[in-house]
């Protein structure tokens, strides 16, 4: 499913040259669930980007799917955002001004898919969410955004779930929560990488990998 | 959700924001529409009161031909006269069908607490200067008789067969005739016989004005120039003339208003760019968001342009509507401002007119837009989603 191949990462910070990926090599198959983990600035968010095609690499070859992402130019790097890959934030990104179901639906506003009102209830009643879909974020719980946003990262049926920190900002019981739901969709087949501190949840997941200084060392 | 709702809830999101910046492009444009559309109702009613006159052209003693247009169009009071001696000569000229004397002066009516306008002219080429009007009556015979205009019948309930008393001169008048609505100014004179206006201003001799038609009006400008050379210390105004005279000031009364109004859409223009721009650098972690979960550069362009549009084209809208609202009150103040506006409605709503200031305002939203619009394509998703 992802293979990325001797990817560095190279980039300025004022004049100071940072490399954040140093020769990264690794193959995650169809269905896996990883979880990432290291250290701040061992360079698993960088390696997240490139995997989730907001960011190309300085060299080295990702493959996604099948597609070799790294050469790809801006306008199929968001074709394959938009079809292949689903994104989970630590601080959930779910716009103010719209209900919990439009917020869900966002995605196929760029997709320019019609929205599937069956789909839709269905990834409600997934995260548990069905009868808040008229609520606004502003009345919601952080567990309960975070659920929204994994709901809005399945719209588009994607085929990986790019979960960064997505327990960052929730408390225990949310945190577990969150994870039986990534557990849930891996046993339906997603591949899903999920980067996180938290070793418990990590420990838990079908593999480990470790990144240090901007290297695998684990996994 | 298509991305014009999705705009329209982004707005609404900072509704104050969005209110104000919205009044500012309301107020703008509503400027610029009521500008326009008092232009054009003026130009329109000038044209209108020069077509009610029957006369080819006015001859007045030398001095600046807009008091002769101000003259012709409202019985402007000009402190100088002509002797009727100059009417003799005329009427003397081939091709001149009629030359009337005109005097035009003030009357104080104490009853009434105003000043009547007293238009005396030889009544009985009334026909033939005023073919648009309608008597109800008769035409005056005799020097203490006198028609009515419209409005002062109105006001006052005045009907043929009334007596009008000035105690200062000690002096009654008989209506023999009401003259019938015209819309233009001739409603708010009273026409007496030129000779009794003479005696009553003690100006035996005088006329504000001489009204002369010509018999075949190809032939007017031999004519003219045939008096002027006749009859030196004349100045000769033709309806034409009185029109352009008019138009030009109207028209540069409109580059005026329009340049002031274009500064105030200008700011009201930097106004929306910096509310957008705000609202960008606000929303910076937002639309990184968007871009990860699939939207384009272009598909972000689309929202803020958007969001733009629909801002400046609900100002815009609201302007006009503003300004049509309040036409009575801006023609009000035009009225008790200007020294010469015709009579009638001279703010008119021309739909056309707003259909382009709207369009302007679509067109504004677009260049407003188009910055903001780009710098938030800019947007690093990586950056934004980084916080």
């Amino acid at each position: 499913m992802i293979d990325l191949k001797s990817v560095k990462k190279t980039y300025l910070r004022g004049a100071e040259e940072v490399r954040a990926l140093k020769g990264i090599d690794l193959s995650i198959a169809r269905g896996e669930f990883v979880a990432i983990m290291g250290p701040s600035g061992s360079g698993k968010t960088t390696m997240m980007h490139m995997i989730g095609c907001l960011d190309t690499p300085s060299s080295g070859e990702i493959t996604i799917d099948g597609t070799a992402v790294s050469t790809l130019q801006e306008p199929q790097l968001v074709e394959m955002r938009k079809r292949k890959i689903g994104f989970v934030f630590q601080q959930f990104y779910l716009i103010p001004g719209l209900s919990v179901i439009d917020n869900i639906a966002l995605p196929l506003l760029f997709s320019r898919d019609k929205k599937d009102k069956a789909h839709i209830q269905s990834l409600m009643e997934l995260v548990g969410l069905k009868h808040a879909a008229k609520r606004k974020p502003n009345q919601l719980s952080g567990g309960e955004m975070q659920r929204v946003a994994i709901a809005r990262a399945l719209v588009n049926n994607p085929k990986l779930i790019l979960a960064d920190e997505p327990t960052g900002n929730l408390d225990s019981e949310n945190s577990d929560l969150i994870y039986s739901l990534f557990s849930d969709l891996h046993r339906h087949g997603l591949t899903i990488i999920m980067v996180t501190h938290n070793t418990e949840l990590a420990s838990r997941a079908e593999r480990m990998v470790r990144l240090k200084d901007g290297q695998v060392v684990s996994g | 959700m298509p991305f014009l709702i999705f705009a329209f809830r982004n707005l609404l999101r900072h509704s104050v924001r969005s209110i104000l910046t919205l009044i500012g492009i309301a107020a703008s444009i509503g400027v610029l529409f009521s500008i326009l559309s008092f232009n054009k109702g003026f130009e329109k009613g000038i044209a209108q009161e020069l077509e009610q006159t029957g006369i080819h052209f006015m001859v007045v003693p030398s001095g600046c031909p807009h008091e002769v247009a101000s003259l012709v169009l409202h019985g402007a009071i000009i402190p100088k006269y002509l002797s009727v001696d100059v009417v003799g000569k005329i009427r003397r000229l081939d091709d001149v069908e009629l030359a009337s004397p005109i005097l035009v002066a003030q009357l104080p009516n104490p009853a009434k607490n105003r000043i009547d306008l007293i238009y005396g002219m030889d009544l009985q080429y009334a026909k033939q200067m005023k073919p648009s009007w309608v008597i109800d009556g008769s035409v005056p015979v005799r020097d203490d008789e006198i028609i009515v205009g419209s409005e002062i019948a109105g006001h006052d309930r005045l009907k043929t067969g009334d007596t009008v008393f000035y105690p200062d001169l000690k002096r009654s008048f008989r209506i023999t005739g009401i003259l019938q609505k015209t819309g233009g100014q001739d409603d708010a004179f009273i026409y007496m016989p030129v000779k009794t206006a003479q005696a009553l201003f003690n100006k035996p001799d005088g006329a504000t004005a001489i009204g002369v038609r010509v018999a075949r009006p190809e032939r007017l400008s031999a004519v003219t120039e045939e008096l002027s050379a006749q009859v030196p210390g004349i100045q000769i105004v033709t309806m034409g003339q009185v029109l352009s005279s008019l138009m030009s000031l109207a028209a540069s009364a409109k580059v005026m208003g329009v340049s002031l109004a274009i500064i105030a859409i200008f700011v009201s223009a930097m106004g929306v760019m910096n509310a957008i721009l705000m609202a960008i650098f606000e929303r910076a972690q937002e639309i990184g968001m968007m871009r990860a979960v699939g939207a384009s550069r272009l598909d972000i362009f689309r929202i803020i342009l958007k969001e733009t549009i629909l801002l400046t084209t609900a100002g815009g809208c609201a302007g006009v509507l503003l300004a049509t609202l309040g036409s009575k009150g801006i023609e009000h103040l035009l009225r008790k401002s200007m020294p010469y506006v015709p009579s009638g409605s001279v703010v008119i709503f021309d739909p056309l007119l707003a259909v382009l200031c709207v369009g302007f305002s679509v067109l504004l939203g677009f260049l407003a837009g188009a910055f903001p619009a780009w710098k938030a394509t800019r947007i690093s998703p990586i950056e934004a989603i980084k916080g």
